[in-house]
Formats: structure tokens, sequence, C-alpha cells
């Protein structure tokens, strides 16, 4: 690329923080009391690097990106915690000020997004959208057309698409634009929710490889939220495995994958068929994950657990270092049985 | 017919009519299914792989008659007789096809009426089929239930769908496809909506009632681990046509059809120390309407030959090696 489309405005190299969220908790106010969606979630960004968050529905990973952006719903309150965005905190600060990070610094590809495109609109038109609300200066009408030539560039469309109509687009070319709308305004990072999960297999392929290119290209971080495990195991550097609310694991991606040690996360990876390797018997995880209007006392996912003890019942297991920045939340890791390779038990 | 076959299926088509004009017949057919062949055999699951509109779920629906083929036949082997279900019109023939042959569908939050108790929705096909006294489809509800993993069945049995998490929705889904002791289930993604840890025991009740109940499947679904999970045998589907047919294993390990190779090498596999290979296909779209008389994938074919591929129609489903059908003109025939 010629022209830099990122200017690297808070001068960080590769590496370094970039985004640090401490004791983040958000919870939904209910009819019948707080919904802890996000519970004590702790975890650092570094720049140029992906992370992944994995877990079942309904477990948090949604919620945390929308705590991020502040954009969770109206019931949703964030209770307690800090987002440090290059070392400023972006919970306290007034609605107007954070209006001026969303999309500048952080953006998303929203769940879905590439069918909520409008329908009657030109797709062009619908990103020009973002930049006259967020971009820092008022651009012309040519100096839009040409923001979004760029972008378009970028995310393998071509500049005249600009002119076209969701529905001339197929479903791979509208997930694009999507993409290129989240990079509108140059974000130092992307949150992508579920970005492939409505897309063929062939066509996922072409869209994670695109991101990952963009990612190397622009040096940007990205957090890609996916229930599907192998596309976090294909795409990111580091992984958090969210159970009920909780982050119950975090670390290396490759480490987790070679030994998950948090019950939970060995039991989701232990279930997850592959095509590659030997066939095997899955490992099926019993139970339903719990009602967080009233979360089970102690480790939340002690009712389901196939190692709890006494303790789990009563005492919360704290997200732990066990070495080599692998952090796990459970008293009793150690029992978790090691050599489980993805595709499931032996 | 071969005499082992339990559903045999022959150059099975549905056209749909794309409709200029109110007042104009159609001159222009959307080809879904385009002559597809395949044969199950009693007990035996075979999976239909393939991207979304490749006529994967018509085919399924023209098996269990919900859909009407423009053409071909299905052949379904019913207390030892063979029957075309197309001849099947007959109020009481319907009634006991409906018994024989049953489907699964994919959304267990839009295919169940949210006013009706588990016990209404699963003892639905017998009361329509007026099977039994109501203790009788009490007590067989229960036993259901009880197979599918919802006990105490109590509990479950005057239940209502919002008070069910997906998984105990699919199952009771698969217990109201069983209740009436179906030979043949047609099972049309039944896992895809359902999260990773539920889909498992899902999958797993699903194999083990086909060992108890000797019940063959078509299992239709885009998610290739998951159909090595469940299948003996995998078909994967192009536009309308079967491009590949062989034992699960041997297709994985073994693919012979380009498109079968590009799909495998996009699966992503959940072990970050695994390189794909590239995926080898062309852009673009193939069109289904009036498509032409040649190969379905040529468009897209990384290996297609002009000379060869460009002057024929559509390549017949061959045996390229034992038990592996492969419709490809450059694919040769290796000796067994």
């Amino acid at each position: 690329m010629t022209t830099p489309l990122v200017e690297d405005t808070s001068g960080l190299k590769s590496g370094q923080t970039l985004l640090e969220v401490d004791n983040l908790i958000m919870r939904y106010k209910t009819k019948q009391g707080y919904v802890s969606a996000v519970e004590d979630v702790s975890f650092v960004l570094h720049k140029g690097e992906a992370l992944g968050l994995v877990g079942e529905s309904g477990c948090g990973k949604t919620s945390i990106a929308l705590s991020l952006l502040r954009l969770q719903a109206d019931n949703g309150e964030i209770m307690g915690g800090s987002i440090k965005l290059g070392g400023k905190d972006l919970v306290p600060i007034s609605e107007e000020e954070m209006r001026t990070h969303r999309w500048n610094d952080i953006s998303m590809v929203f769940q879905g997004a590439m069918n909520s495109w409008n329908p009657v609109y030109r797709v062009g038109d619908q990103i020009k959208e973002a930049l006259d609300l967020h971009w820092p200066t008022r651009l012309s009408r040519a100096e839009v057309r040409e923001r979004i030539g760029e972008l378009f560039a970028l995310v393998g469309l071509p500049a005249d698409a600009q002119d076209r109509y969701p529905h001339e687009f197929s479903g791979g070319m509208r997930q694009r634009a999507v993409i290129a709308m989240a990079l509108s305004c140059n974000p130092q990072v992307i949150i992508a929710d579920e970005p492939t999960t409505a897309l063929d297999v062939i066509v996922q392929d072409q869209i994670l490889k695109e991101l990952k290119r963009i990612q190397d290209d622009l040096d940007m971080s990205i957090i890609y939220i996916s229930h599907d495990i192998a596309v976090i195991a294909e795409v990111t550097d580091r992984m958090a495995v969210m159970y009920a609310g909780k982050m119950v694991e975090f670390g290396d991606t490759a480490d987790i994958f070679s030994a998950p040690r948090h019950p939970y996360a060995w039991l989701l990876l232990s279930s997850t068929p592959s095509i590659v390797g030997p066939r095997r018997q899955l490992a099926p995880l019993e139970g339903e994950p719990p009602n967080l209007l009233d979360p089970p006392t102690g480790c939340r996912f002690n009712p389901r657990c196939p190692f709890a003890t006494d303790q789990c019942r009563v005492e919360e297991p704290p997200l732990a270092d066990i070495g080599g920045g692998h952090m796990v939340a459970c008293w009793n890791y150690e029992d978790v049985p090691v050599g489980i390779t993805a595709g499931g038990v032996a | 017919m071969t005499t082992e076959a339990h559903v045999e299926v022959k150059n099975l088509e549905k056209r749909y009519p794309v409709q200029k004009s109110v007042f104009r017949s159609a001159k222009d057919f959307i080809h879904a299914v385009d002559g597809v062949n395949f044969s199950i055999a009693p007990g035996e699951s075979l999976g239909l792989v393939g991207e979304s509109g490749c006529g994967k779920t018509t085919t399924g629906r023209m098996l269990v008659k919900l859909l009407e083929a423009t053409s071909g036949q299905v052949l379904l082997k019913t207390d030892g007789e063979v029957v075309d279900i197309a001849n099947i019109t007959d109020k009481d023939d319907l009634k006991s096809f409906r018994s024989d042959v049953q489907m699964i569908f994919q959304d267990p939050f839009e295919s169940m009426n949210p006013r009706r108790t588990v016990y209404d929705t699963i003892a639905e096909p017998l009361t329509v089929q007026r099977i039994g006294t109501v203790p009788e489809r009490e007590t067989k509800v229960a036993e259901l239930l009880n197979l599918v993993g919802l006990t105490p069945a109590e509990s479950f049995m005057f239940r209502f769908p919002h008070e069910l998490s997906g998984g105990q929705r699919q199952r009771v889904a698969i217990a109201r496809a069983l209740i009436v002791d179906p030979t043949f289930v047609v099972a049309d993604e039944p896992t895809s909506m359902l999260d990773v840890s539920i889909r498992i025991s899902v999958m797993d009740l699903m194999l083990k009632l086909a060992e108890r109940l000797d019940v063959s499947y078509l299992y239709i679904t885009h998610d290739l681990a998951v159909a090595r999970y469940m299948c003996d045998r995998i078909a994967v589907m192009y536009l309308g046509k079967i491009v590949e047919l062989a034992p699960t294993e041997d297709l994985l390990a073994n693919p012979m059809h380009p498109y079968t190779k590009a799909l495998l090498s996009a699966v992503p596999v959940p072990d970050p120390s695994y390189k794909r290979p590239p995926v080898e296909i062309k852009g673009g779209i193939s069109k289904s309407i009036n498509p032409q008389p040649r190969c379905r994938f040529y468009d897209r074919c990384p290996m297609a030959r002009e000379d060869i591929c460009g002057p024929q129609d559509h390549p017949p489903l061959e045996e390229k090696a034992p038990d592996h059908w492969v419709a490809c003109y450059l694919v040769d025939k290796q000796s067994a």
C-alpha cells in the first residue's frame, strides 16, 4: 500500500499494551434483579495482536464487547472496574467524550451486521454516515468517495461497488463492506463479533484471510468473538474462555489448545469435532449453563464440573497465573488430564 | 434396485419456475436439484453436505414428500415391499408413509408451537394418525422422553417450549419424529442451532437411537466435521448435483473432486499448529437458472480443461475407486 491508511497516533509499537481491562463488572437490571453478564473480567490487549473470546451463547462474550464501546443495552450498567485505552479510563468519561473514541479508536463488526444493511440506500451512502459522524474533520463529497474507495480496496471490493445497493452484493461482499465500515475511521482496535458465522466455509476462509492481512498490514489489534473454537484456533494469538460471565481461562492460544487447564475449557475442546486427525469419541458436556440471575455459589461451573469438590461449591477460585501468562480460575486444575488434542478425547 | 437398499433415489429433479410475468408461462427454471442418485442401506446414515443453496434441503424435503419432485423416483422399502413414494396418494397409504418416514427440522425455536405442551407436540403424530387411546399415548410419550434423556418424563410432559433450552427442544423434536417408529429419518441440520457442548449429546443421542431402533438417516449439514461424526457415507452436493459420494473416512482422506478438495481445505481445524492447504477455487457465482449443459463447477474449477470439460455435459457420477463415486472428467479411474 502506498499511502498508509492508519496514522499511528498512539505512538505504540507492536506488542505494547493498547487496552487494559481491569475487574470489569457489567450487569443487566431486570424485574427479577440483576443479571451478572460480565463479572470481574480482566485482560490486556497488545498492539497488533489478535485476541479471541470463546464460550457458549449467553456466556458474556458480546456483553464484554459492547461494554468496551459502552454500547450495552439501556438496562446494562457498568458497575465496577476500568477500561483503559492508552492509559485513559473510558468508564467514567461522558457520553459525548466517549463518542470521540467510538469508531475512531475502537470499532466493531456487529454480529449479523451483513444482514442489517438498509436495502433502500446505496452501500457507499451508508458508510458515509459513519464518516460523517466520527471522522474528526468534515469531509467533502469527493473526499468521502475517495476514502470509501481506499477502504473497499483494503477489503477486496472494487471502488465502484459503493454505488450499488445491498441486494446486489453476495453474502461475502456484504460482510467485506461491513468490515470496511468498521475500518473507516482508522481504529486501533476492531471487535469482530461472529464475523463469519452466517457464511459458507469457502467464503469464511476468504474473509478470515482478509482480516488477517489487514491486521498485519495496519498493525491493528482485533478481538474475535466466536462460538466456533476452530476459527479461534486459526486466527488468534491469545484467547480467553468465558463461562457464565466469568473468564475461566486465558493464555496463548497454542498453550490452551495443547493443554487446556480449566475443566470447562477442557470439555469444550473435547467436544469439538474436527475433520483432521483420527476420528474420536467426543465428550459430551452434561447439564445447562446456570441462570445468571442467581448464579451458583463458589465456582460458577461447579454443578457441571466432573472435578468439583466441596471447596468449589463454597469458595470462588481466582484467575491465577499458573506460569507463562497462562491464567486459570480453578481450584483443581491439576486434576484435569493433560494430553487432549483438539478434536476430542482419544 | 439392489436388494439391500432401504431408500433409493433415481434421477431426482426439482425445478422452480422463474416467473417474469403473471400472464406468461415461465421459460426459465432454477434447477434446485438436478438429477440426483443415491441409495441408503438399512441402518445407514448418509450425510448430504454442501454450501447454502446447493439443493440439499430440497432433496431432503422431496424424500419425505413435503415437496413434489419434478421428475425422478424415490423408492422406499417398507415391509419387504418396494414402493415409489410418488404413487402414494391414497389417504391410508399416506398415513402409513408418514409413520415410516419422518423429518427433524433445523430450528428448534421455530419448529414448535409455543402454545402447545411438550406432550401435545410429541403426541401430535399419534393424534393425527388416530393411534392408541389417550393413556396409551401418554405412556408412549413418557417412554420417548426417557429415551431422549428428558427425565423425569412427568416433569417435562406438560412444559411449554419457552420453558425449555435449545438442546431440550431439539430432543423434543427428535422424540416427535421417533414416536411413530419410523424406519427412515431425514434430519436437516438438527444441531446447527445448538452450542457445541449440547451438540455432542444430541448427536450421540441420534447415533444411539439409530443403533437401537435400526433407523436410517439422511443427515443434511453444511458442517463436514459434524458429518464425519454422524455419517457412514458422505455425498457432496454442488449446484443441484452430487459431485462426490464415498465412505466418510475415505472421502476425507482421499477427496477426488476439485470442489470437495476446496471445501475440505476451507474447514477450520481446532488445532493452532495445523496449517491448512490453500483453498483452490475460482471466484464468482455459478448460476442455477438454466445452467449451461456442462460441468456445473466449470467456472470455478481450478483444474477445468477447455478441451475436455468445455464441450461436454455435466459429467456422470462414476465409481472411480471402490465405493468412491466422483463426477469429474479429469479424475482417472483407479484400479482396485
